[in-house]
């Protein structure tokens, strides 16, 4: 592997915030080698950033430190670099001394997100639920823009079973990203696992409603495979049981719901008619038949 | 038009001497201020999370607003958020000092008392003077020594309209335009050097001083437009916000019968 094409991969990595740690390791070594630190110019900073987050990735706290060194050399006092150590910090020390830096961090800058997000993430890792989302609750009424924060929390209300606020949380997000149809995917199946078949009916509809590029005579694939599934499992329950379905958000039951339950099935039979799904069609149709 | 062409010889001297000086000195003074506003820069202020808190809270209810027509979350979640956004910018819950607690809070912030404005007013004014006093310095210089010199003769011709332009500083008025004065020469640098600053500098200088001449000392530290009064514009989001929940549709109400169309299940609509 050559020096020129390592950078170029490693910059493409950076600009697209992909993570692939062995990969951006395996290449960082040979740049980090060459000493192609120093041609990088300004840009050799960032790749020592990127370098030192791989490395701890994958544990090779060694690099990670020679990395660490550098930056903190150029940089003293820069917030980067500041949550960058506590990183690597998380890495060896007790997750009470990374918590207690942390505070330091924040009580000299309290604007400062980076080590917030750091600290709430540590904080669930200690199983500090509660203290976690109080914390980030927090951190979202002063970051609201924070898509990330805000799918973080769901999470973490998700986790605790609590669909209801995950569902708020995650209506954050969709109104912060509406052109993502994985968040509305996550929406509905935090509703159908909520219990509020109609709300998920209608934003699994929204996620197939989204998916431009598929009509009648394509095969779904990817995400709208698991939106017509999604689909399917809400209208056969809509169907199957004429009692009035309970809806916490007040959504009716779409009037043509039989409709929208013969067309999931012939969807989701779609979808398993190509030759790697060929073998599980028949349990498929078995399923969908056994009402 | 040839005879009038060469009825003026330039020493050679005075290239030497003044052209390439004035030149020179500006260029070099340009460098200079780069580097004294890099010094003077203070560090960026450390906002408090409460300001932050503040200076956010109207980016909350504008998303909100922006995603109403046709917003990707069901009426009961939007009028909740909805809600809360405008209890809480009706009880201040957002600003900076927390609720007001009488009726005095109705007086506007004045610009000059308050230390965090002032700071942002002193930066604006500390590079403002960093501009001001070297071109004043060196148009006194060329004013006073150089006085009415003709410098240089453009290579090409030029119309009438260009005479007050060029030849600056000095009153004739049937010298040939082609010819620059000393001051006009000063003018030409001041507002053209700015390509070469860049290509020495890099983008991000501050050696252009004729970009500066427009901008006010009060307005250049100040991005944020000021101090704003941020317990009125919550009252006035507040009002938005209602307007707002009476537009609000739901991309889910009509879906799918959309779909239903899409995969020719249901008759088109129109």
């Amino acid at each position: 592997m050559s020096l020129q094409s390592a950078l170029q991969e490693l910059s493409l990595f950076r600009r697209n915030n992909i993570r692939k740690s062995q990969e951006t390791f395996n290449k960082g070594l040979v740049v980090l080698k060459a000493g192609g630190t120093a041609k990088l110019g300004e840009e050799g900073w960032a790749f020592l950033e990127q370098l030192a987050l791989a490395s701890l990735d994958i544990g090779r706290i060694d690099i990670a430190d020679q990395c660490l060194l550098q930056l903190a050399e150029k940089f003293p006092g820069s917030p980067r670099v500041d949550v960058l150590t506590g990183i690597r910090m998380e890495a060896t020390e007790s997750p009470s001394t990374v918590l207690s830096y942390y505070d330091e961090l924040l009580r000299a800058d309290s604007t400062n997100a980076a080590a917030w997000k750091r600290r709430i993430s540590v904080l669930r890792r200690m199983n500090k639920v509660e203290k976690a989302v109080e914390d980030l609750n927090e951190y979202l009424d002063t970051f609201y823009t924070d898509v990330e924060g805000w799918l973080e929390l769901a999470d973490i209300h998700s986790s605790a079973n609590q669909y209801t606020h995950a569902l708020e949380a995650l209506s954050h997000a969709l109104l912060l990203n509406p052109q993502n149809p994985f968040t509305f995917l996550q929406f509905a199946e935090t509703a159908y696992t909520a219990g509020d078949l109609p709300l998920a009916l209608k934003m699994f509809l929204v996620v197939i409603d989204m998916n431009e590029v598929e009509d009648e005579d394509t095969i779904p694939l990817g995400i709208s495979v698991r939106a017509w599934w999604g689909t399917k499992l809400c209208s056969r329950q809509l169907v199957s049981s004429q009692t009035s379905h309970e809806s916490n958000s007040n959504t009716p039951v779409p009037k043509n719901i039989k409709l929208i339950d013969e067309l999931a099935t012939e969807r989701v039979l779609t979808a398993y008619s190509g030759e790697h799904g060929i073998q599980a069609r028949s349990l498929v149709s078995n399923w969908m038949s056994g009402r | 038009m040839s005879n009038n062409a060469v009825s003026l010889y330039l020493d050679p001297q005075i290239r030497d001497w003044v052209l390439f000086p004035i030149t020179l000195v500006m260029i070099l003074v340009g460098i200079l201020r780069h580097y004294v506003v890099v010094l003077l820069q203070s560090p960026p202020k450390v906002v408090s999370k409460a300001a932050m808190r503040e200076q956010r809270a109207l980016t909350r209810s504008q998303i909100l607003r922006a995603t109403a027509s046709n917003s990707p979350i069901p009426p009961s979640y939007y009028t909740s958020i909805s809600q809360h956004l405008s209890d809480a910018f009706a009880s201040g819950a957002y600003l900076k000092d927390g609720p007001p607690k009488g009726d005095n809070a109705s007086a506007p912030p004045n610009p000059i008392t308050d230390p965090a404005a002032m700071d942002g007013m002193m930066a604006g004014m500390k590079t403002q003077m960093v501009m001001m006093v070297p071109q004043m310095v060196i148009m006194g210089w060329i004013n006073f020594f150089f006085q009415g010199f003709v410098l240089i003769k453009l290579p090409f011709p030029l119309t009438l309209g260009f005479k007050s332009m060029l030849q600056r500083g000095i009153e004739t008025p049937d010298m040939d335009v082609r010819w620059v004065s000393s001051l006009s020469w000063y003018f030409l640098n001041f507002f053209g050097l700015n390509g070469l600053y860049r290509l020495i500098l890099g983008d991000a200088n501050s050696a252009d001083s004729s970009r500066d001449m427009t901008a006010s000392p009060f307005a250049a530290g100040a991005p944020a437009a000021g101090p704003q009064d941020f317990a009125k514009l919550f009252k006035a989001e507040k009002d938005n916000l209602e307007f707002s929940e009476g537009l609000h549709n739901w991309v889910g109400n009509d879906v799918e019968n959309r779909v239903l169309r899409k995969y020719g299940k249901l008759a088109p609509a129109y």
